[in-house]
């Protein structure tokens, strides 16, 4: 039976022009914007529970609260108390639940789950995301609470959300997740909320199909 | 060029002043009440309206009497007016704008000839608690007399078809917010900033400067040296025209932005590691006859329009002086050409005994017997410290006899007051005082120290001059004279707070701002007590009025979407919103879809159904828990239905969970329960049984869900699956199979049936979701499949019986009353409810949920509809349609135990009144009772 070519969409409506890039639908926009916004939902999302203190946890290495960037280039970014969230290059969810299982011994309970169509992915650059997320979010987003490689979990425009400071050669960048279904409403909220420091949305290329 | 108003013929700009803030090479015109006013950018509309010799901008709240400019700032209390379609706009803080159209409220037919000025010959018979007493009998005309009153209530009017405006909210957490930007509050933000800590400085005004800013040249030098040193300080982020409208607990401050770029009003919600409080004083209006005449303004308003605006404020006037403020006045008047013709000097015993004039002040008689024909009476009588956000941190204000004004108690870490509040002395004094609360803010900011030494300022003599020996306003806003409240003292309400609330002085839009002091020393006066013994009204957010739109802000009200969303907008779906889910409905004729559904097969998105990946070896003993049924012997790709009741025996949720692998279980659960479900699940694993070794994850949004139901439903599955076996007894009922569907691996299917049709309930990756529901559609057209929506889901499950939680029982609703007496396994060792259904099982009285049929079959008693028996509620009706299969109506209800047995008769009161018979059903199910069509 010669299946049909279904192609992966995101939940937010790619900004003109649209493409396809490894059976993703994406946007083909390129913006030179001081503060941007890209849909990154092709990016592979791995979530993680495991004992911090574990085989898993010690591989991982990143503490709750924090990311870091393992050597394969994967983000690893500690979201939970026992709890991970990964972030690989596009279609590297399957090898990366590998990885974690095959880490995991008899004895300790560790769960690795692709959660990569169920979590929107978005990342904010830009000199005024900071600014513009304080509109959405109650948490201190001062370096002094959350510095770069800061991870937290909260309400942003009242999504349970969870945001992760990245910053881009040294200019403030967040990568912003939720439950898929709230993604098109989280995506609007931002640039509602960004409009007043000339937000614009930025397509998503192969290159970050690499990873974030 | 020189700017007639051509309205009034009349021009009283002056020439340039030093520090005059009108951009004279900017001219507009705007409109008041009709007439087009000239205005520079810089004016506000009083400036503005007084450059043209307007000298009645308002009519007062109860008196409907002539009121004017007397502080020419936000306070004004008789300058609100509307503009455009805004009430309530404080004329002596907002900015012209060219066009702009601005109207007087609180007059009919006009300004100048106000009918409701009538009321101003009555106001001996409308005393404090006029309408208390007078409108309380007899009791039934209340409604007639609301009528009449509303027709006098104050203020502007709103169109209901205004336009939306932007208004925002965002948080910050500063280490200092300085609430007040004039010399201290400026110095205390420059020094908290030096000693490294992110400030927050924030001025009422358009810009920062406090009292300096209508100054002499040496203060306008200061001026300038402060402006410059908080420009070159980092770490201060200056917000003007905004104001600190409430302090909460933790240190919680509330700042309104007026004027953010594109935006209306912005709240800010400040978490702030110290507050300082630097508002500077407000100069106190003089209590005595005629005070509210046009013309009688205080000397800080005189000044503000001659030095701010370059405004001449009158032609000839009378100034009342008690301190440096009015000397200055003096000074200023001088040199704006006005002519003073009396200077009473109330330091030497010199006071006013009344104003005499309308429209405009005519006269003034003096406490020596002499009268002076004049049009301007200035007067400086003494101050009052707003510590209303010191009092907000649990501060009691303490009357200083020597200052005649209250000063904040102190002793607090987190809120300190710098500035007039604190004290008197030199601007240098000032200035340094400010400093010293800067670094001292920073240092407790930082916690570096708690509790370090501040220096207090110095306190100079000042008269105590509250009222003359004639009566007069002491509340300009509410029309509250002191003779009132001399006359609420006299019938009882001789505490500061119960005459404030008999009289309602202190609570009008200045809130107690001009006159709170007054009110304490009349109330004192009439009681003899001292006014330290009487004490203030207490200060409670906000400082300043807040508007609706800035309290609501930007309105979040978050919905989730299916990935087939674009596809059922496309193709018409009516729109169901269900909690944050929207989803279709229906697509133009639900029972048309029904049938679609029994005689083919038919698509409904079911993506909103609750998900949840539960893996490791402890699953069984978290679902025997969760669930009143057994789940220890869950064979691997099986699916079993279960049910969750809260613990006391109420149905919670319920749905399906089938075991994937073998430590490896999916979920379902409603989709309107989901969120409490997920709780429920977390608080079991969290609280009480954290030895459990499960992991669980909501994975709702990452499957597409779709429901294929009918009886060619494995045939159209077939069309799309080719790595399992879907024939009845490799797939039976109640399996669940995990494979490929249209190609995308990791996808599950399941083989249920909420429809009462044979059905299968895939889950594909939630981004291929669009993409395998046009591909299903596509290739089940030779099969006539179509979608069907949640409407024809409900018909579909009532005429299969199936209930739902929430529909069909309510919070009082236990296992055994909806039917689920097989379900309920009190053999098992525990489960949540179990003691009360334990207890619930040897009851016989209870609401059984029962099958209906009305004997008129046309007949479809609303939902929510009684079913009574001689006059008793015996019941109710949960849900009920018009069956396209059965081609009647049909329903499910509660009725009462000794009717739930098949073939009673009942009685159902529809909410017209109208009675509908019917009868009780052999079970729930009315099609297909043996699940016939279920297991094909």
């Amino acid at each position: 039976m010669a299946e049909p070519a279904v192609i992966a969409r995101s939940p937010i409506t790619p900004a003109e022009p649209p493409s396809v890039v490894d059976g993703w639908e994406v946007s083909g926009r390129r913006s030179g914007a001081g503060l941007t916004l890209v849909d990154c939902m092709p990016l592979a999302k791995i979530l993680v529970r495991a004992a911090p203190d574990g085989a898993v946890g010690r591989w991982l290495g990143t503490p709750f609260g924090r990311a870091g960037t393992n050597p394969d280039g994967v983000l690893v970014t500690g979201s939970g108390p026992d709890e991970w969230t990964l972030f690989g290059p596009h279609g590297s969810g399957r090898a990366l639940v590998g990885a974690v299982e095959d880490l995991s011994g008899e004895r300790e309970l560790v769960s690795a789950l692709d959660v990569t169509h169920g979590r929107t992915l978005m990342r904010l650059t830009g000199a005024a995301a900071r600014p513009l997320l304080s509109k959405l979010c109650a948490v201190d987003l001062g370096n002094a609470v959350s510095p770069n490689s800061a991870v937290f979990r909260s309400s942003v425009a009242k999504v349970i959300t969870d945001v992760v400071r990245d910053d881009r050669s040294g200019v403030p960048s967040y990568l912003v997740h939720c439950e898929r279904s709230y993604g098109s409403y989280l995506f609007g909220a931002l640039l509602d909320a960004g409009a007043e420091f000339g937000i614009e949305v930025d397509g998503y290329t192969s290159t970050e199909m690499r990873g974030v | 060029m020189r700017r007639k108003a051509q309205a009034t013929g009349v021009d009283m700009r002056l020439g340039p002043r030093p520090g005059e803030i009108i951009d004279r090479s900017r001219g507009l015109t705007f409109t008041w009440d009709g007439d087009t006013y000239p205005a520079y950018r810089g004016d506000t509309i009083t400036s503005a309206l007084a450059a043209a010799g307007v000298r009645v901008m308002s009519r007062s709240f109860k008196y409907h009497r002539p009121r004017g400019v007397m502080t020419t700032s936000y306070l004004d209390p008789g300058c609100l007016v509307q503009v455009g379609d805004e009430p309530n706009v404080r004329a002596s803080h907002r900015m012209v704008e060219p066009g702009m159209s601005a109207r007087p409220q609180n007059a009919w037919p006009s300004l100048r000839y106000d009918v409701k000025s009538a009321n101003g010959a009555l106001a001996p018979f409308l005393s404090a608690g006029f309408y208390y007493k007078t409108f309380m009998r007899p009791k039934r005309l209340w409604p007639a007399y609301e009528r009449v009153l509303r027709g006098f209530s104050p203020g502007g009017a709103v169109s209901p078809e205004a336009a939306h405006d932007y208004y925002d909210k965002r948080y910050a957490h500063p280490d200092v917010v300085v609430a007040g930007g004039g010399p201290a509050g400026m110095a205390a933000a420059v020094a908290a900033a030096a000693a490294g800590a992110a400030v927050m400085l924030v001025e009422g005004e358009p810009e920062l400067g406090g009292h300096l800013r209508w100054g002499a040249a040496p203060e306008l030098a200061a001026l300038g040296d402060l402006r410059r040193a908080v420009a070159a300080t980092g770490g201060i982020e200056v917000l003007t025209d905004s104001v600190v409208t409430g302090r909460y607990d933790g240190n919680w401050v509330a700042v309104v932005q007026r004027s953010a770029p594109g935006v209306v009003e912005r709240l800010i919600k400040a978490r702030a590691g110290v507050l300082v409080a630097a508002p500077g004083l407000i100069e106190r209006p003089y209590v005595f006859s005629g005070n509210d005449i046009p013309g009688v303004m205080l000397s800080t308003g005189a000044r503000r329009l001659i030095n701010l605006w370059a405004v001449k404020p009158g032609e000839r006037a009378v100034v009342l002086t008690a301190n440096s403020s009015g000397d200055a006045a003096v000074c200023d008047l001088a040199d704006a050409g006005v002519d003073v013709l009396k200077i009473v000097d109330a330091r030497s015993g010199e006071d006013v005994v009344r104003a005499k004039g309308g429209r405009t002040l005519r006269a003034v008689e003096c406490a020596d017997g002499t009268t002076v024909e004049c049009d301007l009476l200035v007067t400086a009588v003494g101050w009052t410290a707003p510590t209303s956000l010191l009092n907000m941190a649990g501060d009691r204000p303490v009357y200083n006899e020597r200052a005649a004004r209250f000063f904040p108690g102190g002793g607090h870490d987190d809120v300190l007051a710098t500035g007039g509040i604190a004290g008197d002395g030199s601007l240098e004094q000032l200035i340094d005082h400010g400093s010293a609360v800067g670094r001292a803010a920073a240092r407790r900011a930082h916690e570096v120290s708690a509790t370090t030494e501040i220096p207090s300022l110095p306190v100079e003599a000042h008269p105590a001059l509250f009222k003359a020996r004639t009566h007069g306003f002491v509340d300009f806003s509410e029309d509250v004279s002191s003779k009132e409240l001399e006359e609420a003292v006299a019938e009882g309400y001789d505490s500061i707070e119960l005459a404030k609330r008999y009289t309602t002085a202190t609570m009008g839009p200045a809130q107690g701002k001009l006159e709170s002091v007054n009110a304490v020393a009349v109330v004192a006066a009439a009681t003899g007590a001292t006014i330290a013994a009487t004490g203030t009204t207490v200060w409670r957010p906000p400082y300043s009025p807040v508007t609706l739109g800035a309290l609501a802000g930007r309105s979040f009200e978050p919905v989730r979407y299916s990935p087939m969303q674009p596809w059922h907008e496309a193709h018409g779906a009516k729109p169901l919103v269900a909690g944050q889910w929207i989803r279709p409905d229906h697509y133009g004729d639900p029972a048309a879809e029904v049938r679609s559904v029994r005689s083919g097969v038919g698509l409904i998105d079911v993506t909103p159904l609750g998900k949840f990946d539960l893996r490791g070896p402890d699953v069984p003993k978290l679902l025997n828990q969760l669930y009143i049924n057994k789940w220890s012997k869950l064979a691997l790709g099986s699916v079993r239905y279960g049910v969750m009741c809260a613990e006391d025996g109420v149905v919670l949720d319920d749905g399906v969970t089938g075991r994937l692998g073998d430590d490896h279980y999916l979920m379902t659960a409603t989709s309107s329960g989901a969120e409490t479900v997920w709780e429920w699940i977390e608080s079991w694993l969290q609280t009480e049984h954290p030895e459990w070794r499960v992991h669980v994850a909501r994975v709702t949004s990452d499957f597409a869900s779709i429901n294929i139901a009918g009886p060619r439903a494995r045939d159209l599955l077939s069309l799309v699956v080719d790595d399992v076996a879907l024939g009845p007894e490799e797939f039976p009922y109640m399996r669940v199979r995990s494979g490929s569907i249209a190609g995308i691996d990791g996808s599950f299917m399941w083989r249920i049936g909420f429809t009462g049709e044979l059905s299968y309930e895939i889950h594909v990756p939630a981004s291929y979701g669009l993409g395998v529901w046009e591909t299903l559609l596509e290739r089940g057209a030779d099969l006539g499949v179509k979608p069907f929506g949640v409407e024809a889901q409900r018909i579909l499950r009532l005429e299969k019986g199936h209930l739902i939680v929430g529909q069909d029982t309510d919070g009082l609703t236990r296992a055994y009353g909806a039917g689920l007496d097989w379900a309920v396994k009190l053999d098992k060792e525990d489960f949540a409810g179990k003691p009360e259904l334990g207890w619930q099982e040897g009851r016989d009285d209870f609401l059984r949920l029962v099958g209906l049929r009305p004997l008129e079959g046309t007949a479809v008693p609303a939902e929510g509809s009684q079913i009574v028996e001689a006059g008793i509620i015996v019941g109710r009706i949960t849900s009920s349609r018009m069956s396209p299969t059965l081609g009647r109506s049909i329903c499910m209800g509660f009725v009462a135990p000794h009717l739930a047995e098949p073939g009673s008769a009942i009685s159902i009161v529809a909410p017209d009144g109208s009675r509908v018979p019917a009868v009780v059903t052999p079970q729930l199910a009315q099609v297909d009772p043996k699940g016939e069509r279920l297991h094909g």
